[in-house]
């Protein structure tokens, strides 16, 4: 039983160039993200700072968003609340609907691709331009951002490239990142400045205020945002903060564990709608109070989607993001699926890590996320049927010295045809890429009584 | 003082100088080591994919055996891991008597007060570090970590260090996994493959004609690369090169 | 019962109401020099000019409007001189062909370069990312050293003027092959300059 995430890689990332391209690229965010780190000596405490703030606010969720509301209601934008992903798209094709909105753009929010807006509001005939970058990459593409931060990652110059001469007319055979940027400026500016609405995403909602915080490197939310007359913020109920100062420490560490910078090109706190304009914000919950009755994982919360844990996971960099097959791939992606998504890839992906606890290590507010990953492999990715069964009988036999010496005995018998090639070789999977060590003969507690024994 | 050996399952049948290396070091710093042969398996496998009733039941077995046990030392840091930080959620009554099980170095180290044994190994060895070494029994220092001052060399360098002529190196990434992880090495063997490949080349990349470390299913799977691969430096236990060149 | 009613009863089912706010962090650094923001801003794509005394500050102004060529040029409130000023009644897409825009910010934050914009200095949203090039004013004794001591700064009521952005460096992007680029979809640079003020400071 080959698993999903397995043969996708091997598909979707094949073994050469492009293989190692992406684990290079990937882990060089994480390089960037050491360095930046290091120059605070005080970051280990403010880890703890923002694990802590994130801990309260869960305890006190419902009143925070009570609060953020009724401020950002008095700032003069219109809150709305959707109880999944449907509810949300329908939302907000109603708003556009309502003002004959048909030019949409619209900047990173990993709730919106988790939500199927895209696809939803174009099978309504409205126009939706990513304009984001890398989203906009994979627009063109017709395929899913495949890490949350850098959505192109997979991509490589010259792709790209063909790409903007497909669907941009730009002279074939360019692959120049400066001036295939260029051209996607000139693209997307008279697209901004035509547009009837904008969409973003929200990274921090302030309870205090009533504000929304987007950080974007690029302005493109800020286009989006300050252009149209009618901006929708999405947000999911766990983006909400208490305070203003809560967001000092968080933003510290956001761009730090994402791409090493310092903070953001661009950090806007929006209050109420601009003069002349509308503010709708849009509250989504789609499973996650489930992750918050949950005492196991309701930690999973806290994540501010910065996407460390997939800059360091082994894993995650030889795989690939679409071979998750989910809107965010990786840790946290695995710790979340099988909560907000069913299905037999959200159970196989608990197991898709060797728990090596480098994603732990670098999440911003803490989250145990290999720990969570072990959790779900005891609950609803545990072993059933066939496969449940033999672990009985393994653990039947190692609970058993006599058992388990006789077993050992056998297996070295057997050894060598391991090595063989035949229908059913329990060591076939092993045998992927490496072979078997040589039997090394007696084991350990032969040799020890041997031993015992010669020194009488 | 008196020390209860304990061999893992795998170390036992596949890697028995691992064992026995083991043994020749506790008894050179001049403890009495004994050998319970009830001992088997300390349950991670069934653990880590969610049979806890079956690792309970193992856990349990381990306690029975060693229950008496003034400390237990045992050639592997994940197995160590689990006793030490898994067994009480298992099972609670269990918790005092795996507070006494430790790894091979950090035994040495923390609480013998050794590093320096009389070992000799002239050669150049890289070290790859247990994830669950590193991570969760501190034997080295994380390099996702930030640490106010440079901290001191961690308790698997800090022996290598003074073995003598041993020369150590440090891969590029030094504490990237190798690609194991127990199950997953069979579940995702082409990504398990992968990493194992990159390992093999960080570590060859040291120029080191030896690669060591304190887990043996680590560096049993990177051997199994190495030997499929044709390339890349020969694995050898901690244990193993702690006892070389000590005299009798 | 209403969306809103169903999801705030699953989460009133699920709060803890256990751990209390932490308190607040005392950051360990402690530098507010314009030297140290001025390193900070070059590393991240921006160019520091000055420190000037504000009686050299519209020549400074006008040597870095001709340096960038001859397109317009706007500037925003409390921006002395002879430049074409904006109101906050034009449509922002009159602004669209602007090519330096001059604006103050109020706050300097020497940890990652990030000057405070908002809504009083630039009455037109869209402004600082319709430009070109952008030039931020900024007091040198406005810097503080981290992002904790600039957010208690702010303004009291400076989220009452609906934006308030914090701007560190020129538009940029690493989405392709990771090559950094700067002027992405918005300003394709960003110039602050240092204001020596000694009067009481702008607010």
């Amino acid at each position: 039983m080959s698993a999903l995430l397995d043969s996708r890689a091997a598909r979707l990332l094949p073994d050469g160039e492009a293989l190692v391209r992406h684990d290079a690229a990937v882990f060089d965010l994480r390089r960037r993200r050491d360095a930046a780190v290091a120059a605070l000596p005080d970051f280990e405490a403010l880890r703890a700072h923002a694990e802590a703030i994130k801990a309260h606010t869960l305890d006190h969720l419902d009143t925070y968003l009570e609060r953020f509301e009724s401020q950002a209601s008095a700032a003069g934008a219109r809150v709305h609340w959707a109880e999944d992903g449907v509810a949300h798209n329908r939302i907000v094709h109603e708003l556009l609907e309502a003002r004959g909105v048909r030019r949409v753009v619209k900047s990173k929010s990993m709730l919106t691709e988790e939500c199927g807006l895209n696809p939803y509001l174009e099978a309504q005939g409205v126009e939706v331009v990513d304009t984001d970058l890398g989203e906009r990459i994979v627009q063109l593409g017709g395929e899913l951002p495949s890490h949350i931060v850098v959505p192109a990652v997979h991509r490589s110059r010259q792709e790209i490239g063909t790409l903007f001469h497909t669907h941009m007319g730009i002279p074939s055979g360019e692959s120049d990142p400066v001036r295939l940027t260029e051209h996607a400026r000139r693209d997307l500016r008279p697209r901004f400045l035509a547009a009837e609405a904008g969409i973003t995403g929200v990274n921090f909602a302030i309870a205090e205020t009533g504000s929304i915080v987007v950080c974007t490197n690029e302005g493109n939310a800020d286009l989006g945002m300050g252009l149209p007359p009618l901006h929708i913020a999405c947000m999911g109920i766990e983006k909400v903060i208490p305070t203003l100062a809560d967001l000092a420490t968080l933003l510290r560490l956001l761009a730090r564990s994402a791409t090493g910078q310092p903070i953001t090109a661009y950090t806007s706190l929006v209050t109420g709608p601009r003069r002349g304009g509308e503010l709708h914000i849009v509250i989504v919950d789609n499973g996650r109070s489930r992750l918050l009755a949950s005492s196991a994982h309701r930690q999973a919360l806290a994540c501010i989607r910065c996407g460390a844990c997939l800059n360091t996971c082994p894993v995650y960099r030889r795989a690939g993001g679409h071979a998750y097959g989910l809107a965010v791939a990786g840790p946290i992606g695995s710790v979340l699926a099988p909560a907000l998504q069913s299905g037999d890839a959200a159970r196989e992906l608990p197991f898709a890590s060797t728990l090596c606890g480098s994603c732990s290590a670098v999440c911003p507010v803490r989250i145990d996320l290999h720990d969570q990953l072990l959790v779900w492999r005891r609950t609803r990715a545990r072993p059933r049927g066939i496969e449940s069964g033999l672990y009985r009988l393994a653990a039947a036999v190692l609970a058993r010295p006599a058992l388990f010496r006789g077993a050992g005995r056998l297996l070295r018998i057997v050894w060598p045809l391991l090595s063989r090639h035949w229908l059913g070789n329990p060591a076939r999977a092993w045998r992927v890429g490496r072979e078997l060590p040589e039997h090394p003969g007696a084991s350990f507690a032969a040799r020890y009584r041997r031993l015992r024994e010669a020194k009488r | 003082m008196d020390v209860a050996l304990f061999i893992p399952c795998y170390v036992d049948q596949l890697a028995p100088s691992v064992g026995l290396a083991t043994l020749r070091v506790l008894e050179h710093v001049g403890c009495r080591v004994h050998y319970d042969p009830r001992q088997t398996c300390c349950g991670q496998p069934f653990l880590n994919v969610g049979a806890t009733r079956e690792a309970a039941r193992l856990a349990r077995l381990y306690g029975a055996c060693f229950e008496k046990a003034e400390a237990v030392v045992c050639p592997s840091a994940s197995c160590v891991s689990t006793v030490r930080q898994r067994y009480a959620e298992l099972d609670p009554g269990l918790e005092s008597a795996c507070a006494r099980t430790f790894e091979l170095g950090e035994f040495l180290v923390r609480e013998l007060g050794r590093t320096e044994l009389g070992s000799c190994f002239p050669h150049r060895v890289a070290l790859l570090q247990s994830c669950h070494g590193l991570r969760e029994l501190g034997l080295g220092h994380p390099s996702e970590r930030v640490y106010a001052t440079a901290p001191e060399p961690g308790v698997t360098e800090s022996l290598l260090r003074a073995v003598e002529g041993l020369e150590l190196a440090w891969p590029e990434r030094p504490d990237e996994c190798c690609g194991f992880g127990g199950a997953f090495s069979v579940k995702f063997p082409e990504l398990s493959v992968r990493m194992g490949r990159d390992r093999l080349r960080a570590l060859a990349a040291t120029g080191a004609e030896y690669v060591t470390g304190s887990d043996m299913s680590c560096l049993l799977h990177l051997g199994s690369v190495a030997r499929r691969e044709g390339f890349g430096p020969r694995p050898i236990h901690l244990a193993e090169i702690l006892a070389s060149g000590l005299e009798t | 019962m209403s969306a809103r009613e169903r999801v705030l009863a699953r989460l009133r089912g699920a709060v803890r109401h256990e751990r209390p706010p932490p308190g607040s962090f005392v950051p360990a650094i402690a530098d507010s020099s314009w030297e140290a923001f001025a390193e900070m801003l070059r590393s991240v794509g921006g160019e520091p000019v000055g420190p000037v005394e504000p009686d050299a500050l519209e020549r400074t102004l006008a040597d870095l409007c001709t340096d960038a060529g001859s397109g317009r040029v706007v500037a925003g409130p409390g921006v002395d001189g002879a430049w074409e000023q904006v109101s906050d009644e034009v449509a922002p897409v009159s602004l669209a062909d602007v090519d330096v825009a001059i604006l103050r910010g109020s706050i300097g934050v020497a940890e990652n370069a990030a000057v405070a914009l908002d809504g009083r200095h630039a009455p037109v949203r869209a402004l600082p990312f319709l430009c070109e090039r952008l030039v931020l004013l900024l007091e040198v004794r406005a810097i503080v050293p981290d992002m904790h001591a600039a957010i208690a700064r702010m303004p009291v009521d400076a989220t009452q003027f609906h934006h308030f952005t914090w701007i560190s460096g020129p538009s940029k992007t690493a989405d392709i092959e990771q090559t950094l680029v700067l002027g992405a979809h918005a300003a394709r640079s960003l110039a602050v300059v240092g204001v020596r003020s000694h009067a009481e400071s702008f607010r």
